[in-house]
């Protein structure tokens, strides 16, 4: 082991055996715990006895879109993971201590799969893995602070040759290749022992030929795909490490000369060396993240698919929720642009939502018989709301402009009471000017959107779940570039100083115009997709504790960083909706382990349910965070380091804060102006 | 006319008790800058309080017509037992919610009030559930008329009860105390030496941690005796009571100029007096009413005022505020 800290960049070949063990089993024990713990082996048997064979008990009650859902995503599940495997072995520089990241492994994905697994649902687990992350955590943190700091001797830097890419290569394939010939060698050996115990019963023919198959093209793919991430893992180091065909680049290049390195402070040429090389954790880096998003974006794509064979029955319900957690997202995103970007507290940010639920209402909806006498035939007129989404989001913004255009001139705590004001008038004029909203009542009876060939009325969340899938995606795309524009950066000027903005040249009232017209311009989306889902809109459904919780969204995610708000909205959801009501389910179910406790607290407190206590626990979680954590979850590296400048100089700087190598485009996405 | 004289006497009652919480709210955004959220909230729990010495501890029930010591006696023990308790729960939120966020940017105490704000009410909704509670009738209630009576109509001038006289007499006397305290005492000249200026007071020997203990506690104090004065005339309340009234007292501050104690006084008044002469509005449709009358429309008046005065005025009406503060 002492080898591997020697910290040069390509180790000879048993350094790569070393390293092979190491990621190996760093990623196939979480793979074999998804897979034989819970409920990855039994999921993809249904699939593969569904496609096969149709009047089978084990796989039959799928339909056929499921299966091939969860196929795809299955295969670019175990496909990623092998491909991260042979990333992580041509990236690693060797420094990671293994032990170190076999517990980190464990921790953070063993432990939440076992416990979704125990609760069987997906919210619960997560936050009772959360409960273990934060101590282990900590424990980490402070763990590395007590050590001295050792600083390690800088490494050689100098540009790959060709051998040494091909050796890079090399050991990407060999990564691959052991990491699925393990895990083909390792579900043999427990498939035979399920098929000769006879748990599969009449479909075991065709479940053998799969496994036959399997135990062969397991190794195989692994050999593909460690090719291809070490490709990947070749283009990231030479991008760090320099290209040997541009020499003038290396007299002017800093990092391809050392000398220069040690001018700086230690903590500094630390953070930069470690940069240099391959990465000390490859888990973090940039090129892991791409298998990361991509897994993502299969896992949302495909989790209506997978969501019954992972979960039981209850699919209809889980997904409604879910698609309700994409419109607070929006929400969060669009107040992210007034309150994160142009830093103008708005507190009544609900009265813009109203508008755009409103808009869709009046129009699709019988209501606009009742107002125009137009008659209005619900197939055609639902065709309509792809449009009105649209008009919904320019009357908010119109909106947003009109309520913004009083607070111009006002500072911090004054504009935030005026626009709670507006807030509260909104709902107020929507509640008594009944002839035309409905009143309290609300209307009622509003179509559902129209597309080729998709039931959809208010009874089928899945259309709708990937109608929310659709509309997120285009408004965290909208926000990227509003962030990376002009505007976008005009607004932080303007947070961070009205004056020296001013100064500067940004048209002040032009610029806070528009960053109201923006925000609610997404909060209109997000109403109009509210109106059409629920299909009723009434003013009870919209108060000043609904703007409270979108503030609370964005300032716990991080004020202005996009990621951020985005974790927040998703983890103020969960709290609030999901993981009070998941914990009321497990704890009335007789059954499952908490229900001891859930009682006794049952029978001390008469009315005691954990939804009842749920503003409750929201306001302790406020109180904590803003003491203990004011830049949020994922908070931007400029205001973290603003909100701890106590840290101090000596110390650690933390992992996350400079991922990139200076010179490169990701380095220059970490330090620009947010 | 008497109908107008009555809306009079009934909007300075209730306003009278916006007064009280207002001065809760402008003494603590004099001093530390800051919307106490948590306010009204402080208000709910003093109502809570009464309602429970007098159902719980003292008995009192609609046929027990209390008079004379006894009627004093609870009514006395009532009030400072209601004040004592909101002025310790406004010290504790200070010391656990706020003071950890003294130097932190002007979100993180706002965010931390409202959290603070929310838990209130949940502790209100798991106390006396989620429906109104009412408290019984302490007090008989006796008309007085001020003007003239007319044996057909009535009372034509200003009809009032003993309750709102009462009212609004509790309110007077708390609020010359208060102001008496803030002028012409040690303490009172350190909350102003505070709210001027928190590091100058501490070189001159002020110790503001506790004068902003003090702050808050008299704040509390006073959001008790308005609970007081409040279960006794209108007897009943919610859990999320505190909310709204602590907007519409935030609303008199600003409208009298926050951090001006008088202003507060003032400006709890009007705000009393705007919204009882709404309640004249007819149930007619826009030019010549409003929809439903103005009762459904008091609180979204009382938000325009707040707004059209803080875009015309926004320092309010006895505000000064760049060169004097308290």
């Amino acid at each position: 082991m002492a080898t591997l800290m020697s910290g040069t960049l390509l180790p000879p070949a048993r350094e790569t055996r070393l390293l092979v063990i190491k990621w190996v089993i760093a990623l196939l024990v979480p793979l074999l715990v998804f897979t034989f713990v819970w409920n990855g082996e039994a999921a993809i048997n249904q699939i593969i006895v569904g496609l096969f064979i149709h009047n089978s008990t084990l796989g039959s009650r799928y339909d056929w879109t499921t299966l091939i859902g969860a196929t795809i995503f299955f295969v670019l599940f175990y496909g990623l993971l092998t491909a991260l495997a042979g990333y992580a072995v041509a990236a690693d520089s060797g420094r990671q201590n293994p032990i170190m990241l076999w517990i980190s492994m464990v921790v953070f994905t063993v432990v939440p799969i076992v416990l979704i697994s125990i609760v069987n649902d997906l919210f619960v687990g997560i936050s009772f893995s959360v409960l273990v992350w934060v101590p282990y955590f900590l424990i980490l943190r402070f763990w590395h602070r007590s050590r001295p700091a050792v600083a390690s001797a800088l490494p050689r830097l100098t540009p790959l040759n060709s051998e040494e890419q091909a050796s890079l290569v090399r050991r990407a394939i060999a990564g691959g290749f052991w990491f699925g010939l393990t895990f083909a060698v390792l579900s043999l050996v427990v498939d035979l022992i399920y098929f000769f115990s006879g748990q599969y019963g009449t479909d075991s023919g065709i479940l053998l030929i799969w496994i036959v198959l399997r135990t062969v093209l397991l190794p195989l793919a692994g050999y593909f795909l460690g090719r291809l991430s070490g490709g990947l893992a070749l283009r990231h180091t030479l991008k760090a490490n320099g290209k040997k065909a541009q020499s003038s680049k290396e007299a002017i290049d800093p990092r391809l000369n050392p000398s220069l390195l040690t001018g700086l402070s230690a903590s500094r040429s630390r953070e930069e060396a470690r940069d240099l090389v391959p990465n000390d954790a490859p888990l973090n880096s940039s090129g892991a993240r791409n298998f990361y998003l991509v897994l993502l974006f299969a896992f949302l794509l495909c989790y209506p698919m997978i969501d019954p064979l992972l979960f039981g029955p209850g699919t209809e319900g889980r997904l409604s929720l879910y698609g309700d957690a994409g419109r607070y997202v929006i929400l969060a995103l669009g107040l992210n642009i007034v309150v994160g970007f142009a830093g103008l507290l708005d507190l009544g940010y609900v009265a813009f939502f109203v508008f755009g639920a409103y808009t869709w209402a009046l129009v699709g909806s019988p209501q606009l018989t009742v107002l125009t006498g137009l008659v209005s035939d619900p197939h055609i007129w639902s065709w309509l709301f792809w449009p009105m989404v649209l008009v919904a989001a320019l009357i908010a913004a119109l909106w947003g402009v009109l309520l913004g255009a009083p607070t111009l001139r006002l500072r911090g705590d004054y504009l935030a009471i005026v626009t709670l004001g507006f807030g509260e008038i909104i709902p107020i004029i929507a509640q008594n000017m009944d002839k035309y909203t409905g009143g309290t009542n609300g209307l009622s009876g509003i179509y559902s959107p129209a597309f080729f060939g998709v039931q959809w009325n208010v009874s089928t969340p899945m259309p709708y779940y990937y109608l929310m899938l659709f509309l997120v995606a285009l408004v965290l795309f909208a926000n990227v570039r509003l962030r990376d524009s002009r505007l976008g950066r005009s607004w932080i000027a303007i947070r961070e100083d009205e004056i020296a903005a001013a100064s500067s040249g940004i048209n002040l009232v032009k610029t806070k115009l528009f960053a109201f017209g923006a925000g609610a311009f997404f909060s209109g989306i997000a109403g109009a997709y509210f109106a059409a889902k629920l299909s009723t809109v009434a003013s009870s459904n919209f108060s000043f504790t609904d703007s409270v919780l979108y503030l609370s969204m964005v300032v716990l995610g991080g004020l202005g960083s996009i990621p951020g708000v985005v974790v927040g909205a998703l983890a103020v959801y969960a709290i609030n909706v999901l993981v009070l009501a998941g914990l009321d389910n497990i704890g009335s179910d007789p059954a499952s382990f908490l229900h001891p406790g859930y009682a006794q607290l049952q029978a001390l407190f008469p009315n005691f349910s954990f939804g009842n206590i749920r503003n409750l626990i929201f306001g302790i979680i406020l109180i904590l965070i803003m003491i203990y954590r004011p830049e949020g979850l994922i908070p931007s590296a400029r205001r973290r380091r603003e909100l701890h400048h106590q840290a101090k100089e000596d110390e650690e700087v933390e992992v996350g804060a400079l991922d990139a190598t200076p010179g490169s485009a990701e380095f220059e996405k970490e330090v620009r102006v947010e | 006319m008497s109908l107008f004289l009555g809306l009079l006497a009934a909007g300075l009652a209730i306003g009278s008790i916006y007064a009280l919480v207002s001065l809760g709210y402008t003494m603590v955004y004099g001093i530390i800058e800051l919307i106490n959220f948590a306010h009204g909230d402080i208000f709910m729990i003093g109502s809570l309080v009464v309602l429970g010495m007098l159902i719980n501890v003292f008995h009192v029930t609609e046929a027990s017509h209390l008079s004379g010591l006894p009627l004093i006696v609870v009514l006395v023990v009532t009030c400072v037992v209601a004040m004592l308790i909101c002025a310790v729960l406004g010290v504790v939120i200070e010391r656990f919610a706020y003071r950890p966020l003294r130097n932190a940017p002007r979100l993180a105490p706002l965010i931390s009030a409202i959290g603070v704000s929310l838990i209130l009410e949940d502790i209100g909704k798991f106390i006396i559930g989620p429906a109104n509670a009412s408290a019984p009738d302490v007090l008989p209630r006796i008309h007085y008329c001020i003007g003239p009576t007319d044996p057909n109509q009535g009372c034509l001038g200003m009809d009032i009860t003993n309750i709102q006289i009462l009212v609004i007499v509790v309110a007077v006397i708390l609020m010359v105390a208060l102001q008496w305290l803030v002028t012409s005492t040690r303490i009172g000249r350190a909350m102003r030496a505070v709210a001027q200026d928190r590091e100058a007071a501490a070189l001159m020997g002020v110790n503001v941690d506790r004068i902003i203990a003090i702050t808050f506690l008299i704040g509390g104090a006073l959001a008790g005796a308005g609970a007081f004065i409040f279960m006794l005339s209108v007897g009943v309340t919610i859990f999320n009571i505190g909310f709204e009234l602590g907007l519409f007292a935030f609303t008199a501050a600003v409208l009298g100029g926050i951090g001006n104690l008088v202003g507060a006084m003032l400006g709890g008044m009007v705000i009393g007096l705007i919204r009882a002469l709404v309640t004249y509005i007819p149930d007619k449709d826009i030019p010549f009413g409003l929809p439903h009358g103005g009762v459904a429309w008091q609180d979204a008046i009382v938000f325009v005022v707040l707004i059209l005065i803080l875009l015309f005025r926004p320092t309010g009406l006895l505000g000064q505020r760049l060169s004097e503060k308290v």
